[in-house]
């Protein structure tokens, strides 16, 4: 059977064009996908039943006695971790931060580790933002800043900027300057118009120089600026300056490199000193499908968007002391819930140490490097392939994940709708 | 002169943080029940301390505070104080001395980021190092630190003074990245070397006795001044250009990024 307009369930992209062919249960064919799409959908290898790990190995368990190993593990806990949350879709999300309320835990999700930096910046200064329609339909000049569109989210130049049509563009792939900015020649920069070779860790000075040389302040800065010359930084200027809509994308080239909000906070007032001479707009790359969408579920139902310690009862929101990587890293939580991600295959080497010391319940449906430690792993469905809900694009735009095909998984949404009624009996809610 | 003895029982889980916004010495003048939190329990004061209190007094002024044993991990001491004497003899957590407004602190060990976070006055010596986001603010704040003074006898972690607003910082040792980022007035003196100071400042003070290490771009070269106090011929510079900034900064030495 054929299935057009499915969502690809990858990246921050969320391409919305790809064709499944699925016939027998499992996906046989995809149109339009990138290479990165095509080995999701067609990914196989799932974990059958939900395995435990015992002193002789794992142990094949039922669902029932998975929900209640894991019932045990999180209701004994001082201070549990629900981590993860960025590759399952919102209504899931939603019974996370309800099970966080309720356990009094910290809930994060995989932001803290790419673009949490993003959300202070945009806290402390705000988002001049768009939607990826109106970039495509009418960006002339596009900046990719610290990211890799090319290797990353592979059909981005091809659906919304570079070689996108553009309703307001009489020959897009001409009329678009793009400009890359990166402390190496990758690959998206060989498709560039100009490219800027930064060092490593002077994204911030620069940045503070274009917002000068934007403002006329160019006779004050020094002629190289980390590995940029005055005269390059100029150029750029000129270029923003006469663009009639200038949208800048960045990534974990400027969110997790020293300074990581800072810098991003610099790149926005740069877009906003830009909005006065054009339009200009400025677009985090968010990695995971649905990270942004766990960020948005988080603040409509908490007020803060990752992060966020349940423990005394009420929200509390302190990213640095009540991240995931900073928990971990400091031993200060001893149960966890990991849904929905890898952190093994994420964060630092002394964040798995700790999850390899306490017990750690992990749902997820295919065995992964996280499946290396934690002492019981429950497979779902796939969200955007055997489970629908909602996922929200990295420009904030919410869209319905299809389903393709029929199976026995429990969906994350019944999955966790279960745990959390099982909770809910035993503390007499 | 009151004076109340805290001293930590050992714990069963060491590592998890403990909030004990409860311990100023306010606290103490009234009996009451106090308590404090150990992750999603609640706790008497006297699960995780031995509590013993010698004298009476009538004013906060003469309450005076000792904790004592390992308290690296009790967080939010002295938040909200407004007299008084809090003396820790070793390491001290997160948020110590959070908007506290009168009094002093005194860390003989290092205290975690986050000390002395939105003070508004009274005094904080700490005599070892300092974690990152000493005298600043809280996230999305626009104002650290307003008034008071603290003092970090060690070094000093990043974003010391971010958003500083009013009173002084003063670090000895040295300064990690960003002290002083979007501080619009205050004082900061840095005895050692920082790297970009002041980015984003609109306005304040900062003295960097020792070495900027990638100074950034956008503040205006204003020349060499000597510095009262200390003789020291340092180089003035105005900014952060970058922001319409109207800050000062002073250095002892500095380099870019080039
Ligand atoms: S760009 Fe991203 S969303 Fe689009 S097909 Fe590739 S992996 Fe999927």
């Amino acid at each position: 059977m054929k299935f057009d307009d499915v969502l690809c369930p990858f990246c921050g992209c969320l391409c919305d064009d790809i064709t499944v062919t699925a016939e027998g249960g499992r996906v046989t064919g995809v149109d339009n996908t990138c290479l990165l799409g095509t080995s999701k959908f067609l990914g196989d290898n799932r974990l059958k039943n939900p395995i435990m790990r015992t002193d002789d190995g794992w142990k094949d368990v039922t669902y029932d006695e998975a929900i209640a190993s894991t019932l045990d593990a999180l209701l004994e806990a001082d201070r549990p971790l629900l981590y993860g949350w960025s590759g399952t879709h919102g209504e899931a999300q939603c019974i996370g931060v309800h099970m966080a309320e309720l356990l009094g835990a910290v809930i994060d999700n995989t932001s803290s580790v790419c673009h949490g930096p993003s959300i202070l910046a945009i806290q402390e200064v705000g988002h001049p933002g768009c939607t990826l329609g109106q970039v495509k339909n009418r960006a002339d000049v596009i900046i990719y800043w610290g990211c890799n569109p090319t290797e990353a989210h592979p059909r981005h130049m091809s659906r919304y900027t570079t070689y996108a049509d553009g309703y307001f563009l009489d020959n897009a792939f001409r009329d678009r300057t793009v400009i890359v900015v990166d402390v190496r020649r990758t690959e998206t920069a060989e498709l560039a118009d100009v490219f800027v070779e930064i060092k490593p860790g002077g994204d911030y000075a620069v940045l503070s120089a274009l917002r000068a040389m934007v403002r006329g302040r160019d006779e004050m800065i020094p002629d190289s600026i980390a590995g940029v010359s005055k005269e390059q930084l100029r150029h750029i200027v000129e270029i923003c300056k006469n663009a009639k809509f200038c949208a800048v994308f960045f990534g974990v080239g400027l969110t997790m490199t020293r300074g990581k909000y800072k810098n991003v906070r610099n790149a926005i007032e740069l877009v906003d000193e830009l909005s006065r001479h054009t339009k200009a707009t400025i677009t985090p790359m968010r990695g995971h499908f649905n990270v942004y969408g766990s960020n948005e579920v988080n603040t409509w139902m908490s007020g803060y968007p990752y992060a966020i310690d349940f423990c005394r009862g009420i929200a509390f929101y302190n990213p640095g002391e009540t991240t995931a990587v900073d928990i971990l890293a400091r031993k200060e939580c001893d149960a966890a819930l990991i849904v929905a991600s890898d952190p093994a295959a994420h964060l630092p080497s002394k964040c798995i140490r700790h999850l390899a010391n306490i017990p750690v319940v992990q749902i997820d449906p295919y065995p992964n490097m996280t499946t290396a430690f934690c002492n019981l792993q429950i497979p779902v469905a796939v969200s955007g392939i055997d489970a629908e809900g909602t996922a929200y694009r990295m420009d904030g735009v919410p869209i319905r994940l299809r389903k393709v095909l029929e199976t026995e998984y429990p969906t994350d949404t019944m999955l966790l709708g279960r745990i959390y009624e099982a909770m809910m009996e035993v503390r007499g809610r | 002169m009151m004076r109340v003895l805290l001293e930590v029982k050992p714990r069963k889980k060491p590592l998890l943080p403990i909030e004990a916004e409860c311990i100023t010495p306010a606290s103490f003048l009234e009996e009451r029940d106090l308590t404090v939190w150990k992750g999603n329990r609640e706790l008497m004061l006297s699960n995780v301390f031995n509590v013993s209190v010698t004298g009476e007094v009538d004013s906060v002024d003469g309450v005076e505070v000792v904790l004592r044993g390992e308290t690296s991990r009790i967080k939010r001491v002295g938040e909200y104080m407004e007299g008084g004497r809090i003396i820790i003899e070793d390491d001290i957590g997160m948020h110590c001395g959070n908007f506290m407004s009168g009094g002093r602190i005194e860390v003989h060990g290092n205290a975690a980021a986050w000390l002395g976070r939105e003070m508004r006055g009274g005094e904080i010596i700490c005599h070892g190092d300092a974690g990152d986001y000493c005298a600043s603010g809280y996230r999305g704040e626009k104002r650290g630190m307003r008034g008071g003074r603290v003092e970090v006898c060690g070094n000093a972690g990043d974003f010391a003074g971010e958003h500083l607003s009013g009173g002084s910082l003063i670090i000895h040792g040295d300064a990690g990245d960003f002290p002083g980022v979007e501080m619009r007035g205050g004082e900061i003196m840095i005895f050692g070397d920082c790297t970009r100071a002041c980015g984003n400042m609109t306005g304040g003070r900062c003295h960097v006795f020792g070495t900027v290490h990638e100074m950034l771009p956008t503040f205006r070269n204003m020349g060499e001044v000597v510095h009262e106090d200390t003789g020291q011929v340092l180089t003035a510079f105005r900014g952060d250009v970058a922001n319409r900034g109207k800050g000062n900064l002073f250095v002892g030495n500095y380099q870019y990024m080039e």
